[in-house]
């Protein structure tokens, strides 16, 4: 190890010191000064983005490595990690107004999102299995603890327990894959690995590895037939943690399925190729199906999730660089909607009762017009309708698999997009066409407001201006 | 058949994963309703990962293996340690590890 | 037949049995020391292969802490065993059938791998230290990981505490040392004045 290691990896280094920080200033806080933690957290965002930003790696067309071959830094990653943040600092302004609400506000939740954040910079960073397994292992512990975090909650726990026992047979079968690619390789870099599974060429455990492999992908995003968890997780999670795991752990995921399947295993392409279309086809079809019989907008929203990592393994099964890029555009934009959804949902929550049933969005244009249009604009988004940025990234996927020749797929996609739309409407329907329930009003702090309007206002002025998110995408791979 | 008794090889290792893998998979099937023999069940398929790697790190005489298996073991702890306060929190909840009971969240 | 192979089987078949124990016995307490039983045999199979350093870990973790912990939670939690069991016969043709397949799928694959044929390679020299030679690698090659552990051990203290942690003012009963040490002599001793009067049944 070297200065220039530490250097490469500083961003990392930051977020870690500054979470060891904050759980140490939670605990001199006084009870009403807690909102501070949020505001420091948000600052420690900005500065890892710039650090990120400033000091970008050299030649960003050369990876660079550092601490032996276990981390790398390429543009890919700077780019994700950038995302992350912003998308973790817009879940940290809707959360500290969710766990006030909720009487919740405590410093673990940031300190453990920022040790999240920090896995999923490990894990979009990693370069050998064993950076894989622990960045992984950081994400899933973290957010196991987080689903509990509303200790009096029957739902949250058993939300946890679920996530917990599912998500620790899925890493069982990872490492096994993983212990079976270590052995017919002999090393545990991906770089090494790739080389030796070239060479090595038609090999049946190689096979058996990558089953395994896949398993644990298809878990931890959440792609059916492995997305048992996704419904009662999203449903039982308190809205705020329900929003984190939408949002920086996609885009982990994206990255690992990248790194492992690409950087490591690109010689058996063809086989997961094969693997992943299966699980795409099926993510597709049921989510958008399961997703119409919902009347609750988090089980909803769950299902509309299972469906979106359908799409993004379309791109990911293509295998191409055009492919890739058009999957990690999709992993971002999911990540920014999915985000903006459940900030509506939060904003709608009063004292203890969160607004996740579909009734409670009833004429929601009476009773705030600005929040119906955002929530409008982020369901369009979802539904992939033109303009909305969520068209762009389901016609790039759907343009990347149609190059590779998969017409069935591609027509598949289509249908069900279409299908699936339908549930998105719904809600619009609701929110413009009934008579409100109540009239309430819908109030949330003014940092909460500004950062939803920029945050719905970006699904119309992302899909105007998509080229550049397009070209940034483009150029990481 | 006379092989796999004079002489330890890879195989032996393997194939002792391979079944322990085998009987952790079939505990998760049968001990669906309860959680922590699931627990102990996901323990188990560790060990059987953990077996494998160290006796590929030995076959290809490498330090590499161990020190996977060096950090499953940390990672296992905490794993534990988180799952088992889980399981104190739902418990608190409901007064029980019944998994068959847990169907507040249907749909 | 070598000593070494002796062992492995004889160890191999504690550790299968014990494994098969865990799954099907009825107490949780059971299947936890079974549990304990199957990590120790699992220890001095790694013996045979020489990462003394690992096998001793083993045992250190699993059985001094988290099967400690495990049979803690077990017992401190009264939970309703015969409710548990339900289901178990059910299930248990498909828990057969589905270990025999996995098992049979898996050992295909290692045989026809030919791994039999793969001897192991001859043991570390005399005076070799697995301990020194992983530290080694820990240290320096795997030092980045090796951080990135000490954070997962971190957030499993934080989350441990977070989610079962309820705050003093709920527990009761708690001892306050720096209370302890002040006390005076006249919070402790109360001098009650009795009259002397002499109790004639009881008498002496």
């Amino acid at each position: 190890m070297t200065a220039s290691d530490l250097f490469i990896a500083l961003p990392e280094l930051f977020i870690l010191v500054m979470a060891c920080l904050i759980m140490l200033i939670d605990l001199y806080l006084p009870e009403n000064r807690r909102g501070m933690v949020s505001f420091i957290s948000v600052l420690t965002l900005l500065f890892a983005g710039i650090m990120v930003m400033r000091w970008q790696a050299v030649d960003s067309s050369t990876a660079q490595y550092a601490f032996n071959g276990t981390f790398v830094r390429d543009r890919m990653a700077d780019v994700l990690k950038v995302f992350c943040f912003i998308v973790l600092g817009a879940v940290f302004v809707y959360a500290k107004h969710y766990l006030r609400v909720f009487k919740l506000m405590c410093g673990e939740y940031y300190v453990l999102s920022l040790f999240l954040l920090l896995g999923a910079m490990v894990l979009i960073s990693a370069a050998s299995l064993l950076t894989v397994y622990l960045g992984l292992e950081l994400i899933s512990l973290s957010s196991y603890a987080l689903v509990a975090l509303n200790r009096d909650d029957r739902r949250g726990a058993e939300a946890a327990m679920k996530y917990f026992i599912l998500g620790s047979l899925a890493s069982g079968l990872l490492l096994y894959g993983m212990s079976m690619l270590y052995g017919v390789t002999g090393s545990l870099s991906l770089s090494d690995i790739a080389a030796s599974v070239a060479i090595a060429g038609d090999n049946v455990m190689l096979v058996f590895a990558l089953v395994f492999v896949v398993v644990g992908i298809a878990f931890k995003l959440g792609a059916v037939p492995f997305h048992m968890w996704v419904p009662d997780v999203y449903h039982g999670a308190p809205a705020a943690v329900t929003m984190l795991i939408g949002s920086v752990p996609k885009l982990a995921a994206f990255a690992m399925a990248i790194r492992l399947l690409d950087n490591g295993l690109v010689p058996m392409q063809g086989d997961w190729m094969a693997m992943l279309t299966v699980l795409a086809a099926l993510s597709i079809i049921v989510g958008n199906l399961v997703a119409i019989a919902q009347t609750n907008l988090k089980r909803m929203l769950a299902y509309s999730t299972i469906s979106h990592m359908g799409f993004l393994l379309l791109g990911v099964l293509a295998g191409t660089a055009q492919g890739y890029s058009a999957a990690m555009f999709y992993a971002i934009t999911y990540a920014i909607m999915s985000t903006g959804a459940f900030a509506v949902l939060i904003m709608l929550s009063k004292s203890g009762i969160e607004a996740e049933n579909l009734d409670d969005y009833k004429g929601l244009n009476q009773r705030n017009p600005l929040l119906a249009a955002l929530m409008l604009m982020l369901m369009f988004s979802m539904a992939g309708i033109p303009v909305f940025v969520g068209f762009f990234a389901k016609w790039l996927v759907i343009q990347a698999i149609l190059d590779v020749g998969l017409l069935w797929l591609a027509v598949v996609a289509v249908v069900f997009s279409v299908i699936g739309s339908f549930y998105y409407l719904r809600v619009v329907k609701l929110m413009y066409f009934d008579e409100p329930e109540t009239t309430d009003k819908v109030t949330a702090p003014a940092d909460f407001r500004f950062v939803l309007t920029v945050n719905g206002v970006a699904q119309l002025l992302m899909g105007i201006f998509a080229n550049a998110l397009i070209a940034l995408c483009v150029a990481s791979f | 058949m006379s092989a796999y008794l004079t002489e330890l090889t890879l195989a032996h290792f393997l194939t002792l994963g391979a079944i322990l893998f085998s009987l952790s998979v079939a505990g998760i099937f049968l001990n669906r309703k309860n959680v922590i023999i699931l627990l102990m069940a996901i323990e188990l398929m560790l060990l059987a990962v953990n077996m494998n790697f160290v006796a590929f790190s030995r076959f290809h005489g490498n330090a590499d293996g161990q020190v996977f298996v060096f950090f499953i073991l940390t990672v296992a702890a905490a794993e534990a340690a988180i799952g088992l306060a889980i399981l104190v929190v739902l418990f608190r909840n409901r007064n029980t590890i019944n998994v068959a009971e847990l169907d507040d969240l249907k749909g | 037949m070598s000593i070494q192979v002796l062992v492995f089987y004889l160890f191999g078949t504690i550790l299968t049995l014990s494994a098969l124990s865990v799954i099907t016995v009825r107490n949780p307490v059971y299947a936890a020391l079974f549990l304990v039983l199957a990590f120790f045999s699992s220890a001095a199979i790694w013996m045979l292969l020489e990462v003394e350093f690992l096998a001793i870990t083993l045992v250190l973790v699993y059985v001094g802490a988290v099967m400690v912990l495990f049979l803690f939670v077990v017992m401190m939690l009264d939970v309703n065993l015969s409710r548990l069991r339900e289901g178990f016969a059910r299930y248990l043709p498909v828990g057969i059938l589905v270990a025999l397949v996995m098992a049979g799928e898996l050992l295909l694959v290692i045989w026809t791998k030919g791994a039999e044929k793969l001897p192991l390679p001859p043991g570390n020299p005399e005076g070799f230290s697995n301990t020194t030679y992983l530290g080694e690698r820990l240290y320096t090659e795997y030092l980045f990981p090796f951080e990135i552990a000490a954070v997962i051990l971190l957030v499993a203290i934080v989350a441990a505490i977070t989610l079962t942690h309820r705050g003093r003012s709920e527990g009761g009963r708690y001892q306050d040392p720096a209370r302890q040490v002040q006390v005076t002599r006249d919070e402790r001793v109360r001098i009650v004045s009795m009259p002397a009067v002499k109790d004639k049944e009881n008498g002496a």
